[in-house]
């Protein structure tokens, strides 16, 4: 697998870089476009790898952002002596999942304001409170988000993950953890040289439940209560059927 | 071997659900209670959202229980008039326990209730449990045998629409079985839970049930209650995985049978000590999980 990746690496090294010189460019390619969340799936690696026409001193920044929606924050306070879900806030327009990686540290490779403007940096992203709902401390639950959603693997920051190599090649990993969520997962490319953006790559990775895990999601989903019939005459049946192996046992 | 749950969706290692699930069946087949009310707790230490260890408990009960009323019905050991009223109270608590989790849901209180009630219950069980085994031990090693009352009579035995239970021996107000069926019905909606440790003693103490029918006939109810609350909560919060009961209910139904064989050599009071102690430990780690300051007070949840 690691031997065919490389060669495949080199191939597409000896193929593009020619290419490449042409005009400023990035080729890049995902070790996996279509990730199956079936019976077995306990994450997935995908390696992300390509080529650019680099200079000594280029960047490259790989942001890989998933599918967008209603997140919600939730604050414990303590009453009578139990710690209880008494505050919540909600966050529309939230990715579910994101991850970037840079060659180095991305302070040094933008300045602030950039980073702003881009929206790079898990500080930088057009989230936003649900419209007509008013917060107090706003600064404290949104570092809250950014902090429950590290822990849980679903947003990640891998400054200096990305490998380069003789300003041609670049690599990097990219996790999914098991609690992905399903859905269009949109990988950007960024090639930066002196804080100037030179040129830019886009990818999708398409995450998706699939076999009888899809079959089972989707069946409880749409045909809720002939599912759940189902389910207890399974019980049912198995409780009988142990009945009668035992008895003669 | 790790196997991918599609509802709590999260993978889980198949043979640590199966042990569980074994464990609980010898608790069960050997003490006669015990499957549900220590099953979902331990479902959610292992990481599985309580909606969902809740819902798919309630889905690997009733194989034990259509088991156990087989075994018992061939002993002549099930009032069936006493059974369907306790269900019909039942179903309808357990409709009213579903409604009531779909709202706790929303709001956004539901882990806090779940865990809650089953402190209370827990140690409440745990505790009458333990006294009563250690009375037992200390009574026998004195050499007294006491023997009380078939059943009192108080004034729960005054209410109208009294019917004659001719399995049971009693005369009785229909109305008590059914709001006792309703009451356990919520629990059992709520809780994940059969309900077999609540309506076992309401049958002896409240009704006044022989003893040799009460668990055949709270095994009968267990079933209808437990099929409800688990075509209720498919339907309307979509919480059953039934992967994860299948795993469950395999490793379940042998246990009860392997147990059911051990009940006459394994002495059933220091049983009984051994239970109620994991019982209360059970407890005790759930309490201490809402009473510890959290790591994080703030907590994400991820809308589908």
């Amino acid at each position: 697998m690691k031997l065919l990746t490389s060669i495949q690496i080199i191939i597409l090294a000896c193929f593009i870089t020619y290419k490449v010189n042409a005009k400023n460019q990035i080729v890049a390619d995902l070790s996996q476009e279509n990730v199956k969340i079936s019976t077995d799936f306990l994450g997935a690696k995908i390696l992300l790898f390509g080529a650019y026409d680099g200079q000594k001193g280029d960047d490259i920044i790989v942001v890989v952002t998933g599918p967008k929606g209603l997140v919600t924050v939730q604050k414990k306070e303590k009453v009578f002596g139990i710690w209880v879900n008494t505050k919540s806030v909600n966050y529309i327009n939230t990715p579910k999942y994101l991850n970037i990686s840079s060659n180095r540290d991305i302070n040094k490779i933008l300045n602030q304001k950039t980073q702003k403007i881009s929206e790079i940096g898990l500080n930088n992203l057009k989230i936003r409170l649900q419209p007509g709902k008013k917060v107090q401390k706003e600064k404290e639950w949104r570092e809250a988000l950014t902090r429950n959603m590290l822990k849980s693997n679903l947003w990640s920051l891998n400054e200096n993950s990305v490998s380069l190599n003789k300003n041609a090649l670049f690599r990097s990993y990219l996790n999914l953890p098991s609690n992905v969520i399903t859905g269009q997962f949109e990988v950007k490319i960024l090639h930066y040289r002196n804080s100037k953006l030179i040129s830019n790559e886009l990818s999708t990775i398409n995450v998706s439940k699939s076999g009888i895990s899809a079959e089972i999601y989707n069946i409880a989903q749409n045909y809720s209560t002939l599912y759940g019939i189902f389910a207890v005459l399974l019980a049912v049946l198995v409780g009988w059927g142990t009945n009668l192996i035992f008895r003669k046992v | 071997m790790y196997i991918y749950l599609p509802i709590a969706e999260q993978p889980i290692h198949s043979l640590a659900i199966l042990g569980v699930g074994t464990f609980l069946g010898l608790i069960m087949g050997l003490v006669g209670v015990g499957g549900g009310f220590l099953l979902t707790p331990i479902m959610m230490f292992l990481g599985i959202p309580p909606p969902v260890a809740v819902a798919s408990v309630a889905n690997q009960l009733v194989a034990p229980s259509v088991s156990g009323v087989l075994s018992h019905w061939k002993r002549g050991n099930v009032d069936f008039k006493m059974g369907t009223v306790l269900l019909l109270g039942g179903v309808v608590g357990s409709s009213i326990g579903v409604v009531i989790f779909n709202f706790l849901g929303k709001i956004g209180q539901l882990d806090l209730v779940i865990k809650s009630s089953y402190v209370v219950f827990l140690t409440l069980i745990g505790s009458l449990m333990l006294s009563e085994s250690l009375r037992l031990i200390l009574r026998k090693r004195k050499g007294k045998v006491s023997r009380g009352k078939l059943h009192q009579h108080n004034w729960l035995h005054g209410l109208p629409f009294k019917t004659r239970f001719r399995k049971s021996k009693l005369y009785i107000s229909i109305l008590l079985p059914i709001f006792i069926g309703i009451i356990v019905g919520i629990l059992a909606a709520l809780m994940g839970i059969g309900g077999g440790f609540i309506i076992v003693p309401a049958m002896i103490y409240l009704l006044g049930m022989p003893t040799s029918l009460v668990v055949g006939t709270s095994l009968f109810q267990i079933i209808f209650v437990a099929a409800n609350t688990t075509i209720l909560q498919a339907s309307q919060n979509q919480t059953v995985d039934i992967v994860l009961a299948s795993i469950l209910l395999l490793g379940s139904v042998v246990g009860v049978q392997v147990g059911s064989r051990f009940t006459n050599i394994l002495k059933g009071e220091y049983l009984r000590l051994i239970l109620s102690t994991l019982i209360i430990l059970v407890s005790l780690k759930l309490l201490s999980d809402l009473i510890t300051i959290p790591s994080d007070i703030f907590s994400v949840v991820i809308s589908r």
